[in-house]
């Protein structure tokens, strides 16, 4: 990069900046190297990470230098020559354009006191400055660092926080230093082995041994194997488990005093799915035992230690707490889960679930915010024949999503956009639960509906087949059968559609209106991963399918085998791993050898 | 006397501030002090966005400079045009939220 740069013809992010009006052109080469150095100091944050405005103190209440409005209807400007605050209110008065004109020359340009972007006045219109735009990004990040603990308050909503920047998807290749670094730190995969096995099957396929009624385990362990964020992060090396047990040996030489329990510090989740990955990537066929990771696993869930059957989705939950609690406790902070950014589980799983109760007297409404590792779904009443759903089965098996609202309504199928459906729709919270009003001050009858705030990079979904009735004092699994899809679309089910349809929006259908693309993509996902039970609810088998390369495995422990795409339809689906599209890249999965 | 006949009085700088500030500008000083503006501001921006009606104004937007070109189009056009769709296009539910966090602010801010 050369030091010093044109300001104003270089793309950006592929972007031409538009040409600089010739006033700010002007107002540069006037005032040197730093023309908005004074403007720096009055930057302000407000929320950390929010909006950033202009302000000399931070308590100034800044009113139009000629008419003393302050802000209320029209836009404020500021000089950045001489700092005169003038209103602007577009086809009404406009006291900064008055200023521009009767200072000329010197004073066209002006920044909006509230958003801290630059206007010409004498152009009316915005004008772009990359190193105003430097100023005020440095200023924001460096507010949202500095102040992060107490952001915490507030209710977390990282999509805000950044825009997102799309790149493409770019193959890595190694430069020279790279090709040195590789050679002498790792030793070559066994070539043979490589070769003779991967002619019919993709990398990372192998059986798991069952141990002793692991199975659940097992099953779940495939699912997270071939999860593709999960497996980027532990084959790039994210999660050294040789690094990690060294730093931790460290750690408790140092701080002898609290080594109560010496084996509990050193369990650690990760480095076992990191030796995992290694192992089940190496190329080597031969089934694995996954005998360390079950072996840390009975550490952490001491209650679950036993060689009896357990429940995989429970499983699931309890191992990526453990990944968690090992992350927390190196850090010995305080990170509220809801951010998602704390350890890799939480950073591939975790979204936000939004809680809307509404009061039916007043319609006073709170929200809550929840983070979630998965979504757990109700299987829809019996509406219909078990006939017809037989019926039905074949023709919809090549295209589950377009006709999903027609089937889950006409006749018997559950299908997975119907659970979610009702997961997301208002529910009357009954007389037995009422909800304390705010604004009534007694509880009241109330209206409570479930959307989601933030998707996770990978969804899981889980299938309550288990139900329990109170009243027979027993439980029994439901086998009905749930139709779900190879693509999903989460879109209706965000917080932002369910808000709309209950506000009712007076128009929408603009002509020539393309949805915001960057939403657009990532409530796209696709199915993965399908973890299935057979038998009943306390003895039975779990069974993974996975899909690579748009081809069904099927996993049963030691066994893996090659499956047509019907046979996944028809499984009783228990837990269903979905990855947002643009994670699921088909064409870098194919094999590159023919 | 300063001001003639045919010409409006200039303020200056000791008439403003002998100038009793009105109930609104009051109040709207104790809103920014307190940092509760600051808050309705944020709040109002997150009802914006969650409702879709940010992504209806940036549609709106988009199709103009569509039609008009991107060069030909200026900040105060946009606003020209979305200003009385975006006004009337926001849900009741908002205002009423709005309405409701200022009168709590404005009650406990008396008492």
């Amino acid at each position: 990069m050369s030091s010093r740069i044109d300001h104003h013809h270089l793309p950006i992010n592929g972007q031409i900046l538009p040409q600089p009006c010739s006033h700010l052109v002007d107002f540069r080469s006037r005032n040197g190297a730093n023309p908005f150095r004074a403007l720096q100091d009055c930057l302000r944050v407000k929320p950390p990470g929010g909006h950033a405005s202009i302000r000399r103190e931070p308590n100034e209440v800044p009113r139009c230098g000629m008419c003393g409005e302050s802000g209320g209807l029209t836009r404020l400007y500021a000089c950045v020559a001489c700092a005169a605050v003038h209103c602007h209110a577009p086809p009404g008065t406009s006291h900064a354009a008055v200023h521009g004109e009767s200072m000329s020359p010197g004073h066209e340009i002006a920044v909006d006191v509230d958003r801290a972007e630059l206007f010409c006045c004498a152009c009316r219109d915005q004008v772009y400055d990359r190193d105003f735009d430097a100023a005020v990004v440095l200023a924001q990040t460096a507010a949202s660092t500095l102040h992060a603990p107490s952001s915490i308050v507030r209710s977390p909503h990282p999509e805000n926080l950044r825009k997102r920047r799309r790149v493409d998807y770019r193959p890595w290749t190694p430069d020279p230093r790279e090709r040195v670094l590789m050679g002498s730190c790792s030793s070559p995969l066994n070539a043979t082995v490589l070769d003779s096995c991967s002619r019919d099957f993709p990398a990372g396929l192998r059986g798991l041994n069952n141990l002793g009624n692991t199975c659940f385990m097992n099953s779940v362990l495939q699912a997270l194997l071939h999860t593709p964020p999960l497996r980027n992060y532990f084959l790039s090396d994210r999660h050294n488990r040789y690094y990690c047990q060294k730093k931790s040996t460290v750690v408790n030489n140092g701080s002898k005093s609290n080594a109560g329990n010496p084996t509990d510090s050193r369990i650690c989740l990760a480095c076992d799915m990191d030796a995992m990955f290694s192992a089940v990537f190496s190329g080597d066929r031969t089934p694995y035992s996954p005998a360390k990771f079950l072996y840390s696993w009975w550490q952490h869930a001491a209650n679950l230690a036993s060689y009896e059957q357990q429940d995989a989705h429970e499983f699931f939950i309890s191992m990526l707490d453990g990944i968690h609690e090992k992350v927390e406790k190196d850090r010995r902070k305080t990170q509220s889960q809801g951010n998602g950014d704390c350890c890799v589980a939480h950073r591939v799983f975790s979204g936000i679930l939004r809680s809307d109760v509404m009061c039916m007297a007043c319609g006073f409404t709170s929200t809550t915010y929840d983070p979630c590792v998965d979504i757990s779904l109700d299987l829809e009443p019996n509406q219909g024949g078990s006939a017809k759903m037989v019926s039905t089965k074949s023709n919809h098996s090549c295209n589950g999503e377009a006709d999903h609202m027609n089937l889950s309504q006409n006749c018997g199928t559950s299908t997975l956009m119907g659970c979610l459906d009702r997961f997301t729709r208002p529910e009357r919270l009954g007389s037995e639960q009422k909800f304390f009003c705010q604004q009534c001050q007694v509880r009241q009858e109330s209206l409570k509906q479930m959307s989601i705030r933030k998707l996770p990079l990978v969804s899981c979904f889980h299938i309550k087949r288990f139900e329990h009735s109170s009243i027979r004092k027993m439980s029994r699994k439901v086998d009905r059968y749930l139709q779900f899809p190879f693509s999903l679309d989460m879109a209706p089910y965000l917080s932002s559609s369910i808000l709309r349809s209950r506000f009712g929006n007076r128009y929408f259908p603009f002509d020539g209106d393309e949805p915001d693309a960057s939403n657009k993509l990532s409530s796209e996902f696709e199915l993965f991963a399908v973890v299935t039970h057979t038998g009943k609810l306390d003895a039975g088998h779990y069974v993974t399918y996975l899909r690579l390369s748009n081809q069904w495995y099927k996993c049963d422990d030691a066994w893996v085998t090659e499956v047509n795409e019907s046979i996944v339809r028809a499984a009783q689906g228990y837990m269903m791993f979905y990855v947002q599209k643009v994670l699921y890249y088909k064409a870098s999965e194919k094999r590159v050898v023919p | 006397m300063r001001a003639s006949v045919n010409r409006p009085p200039t303020p200056d700088v000791g008439d403003t501030q002998e100038k009793q500030p009105t109930l609104e500008e009051i109040i709207n000083i104790k809103f920014i002090e307190s940092g509760e503006k600051e808050r309705l501001m944020e709040l109002l921006r997150e009802r914006l966005i969650e409702c879709g009606w940010k992504d209806e104004m940036k549609a709106l937007c988009r199709a103009f400079v569509k039609k008009k070109g991107r060069n030909n189009v200026t900040v105060d056009d946009l606003v020209h045009l979305i200003t009385p769709k975006g006004r009337a296009s926001i849900p009741d539910s908002i205002k009423a939220e709005l309405l409701q966090r200022i009168r709590t602010f404005l009650v406990s801010a008396a008492l």
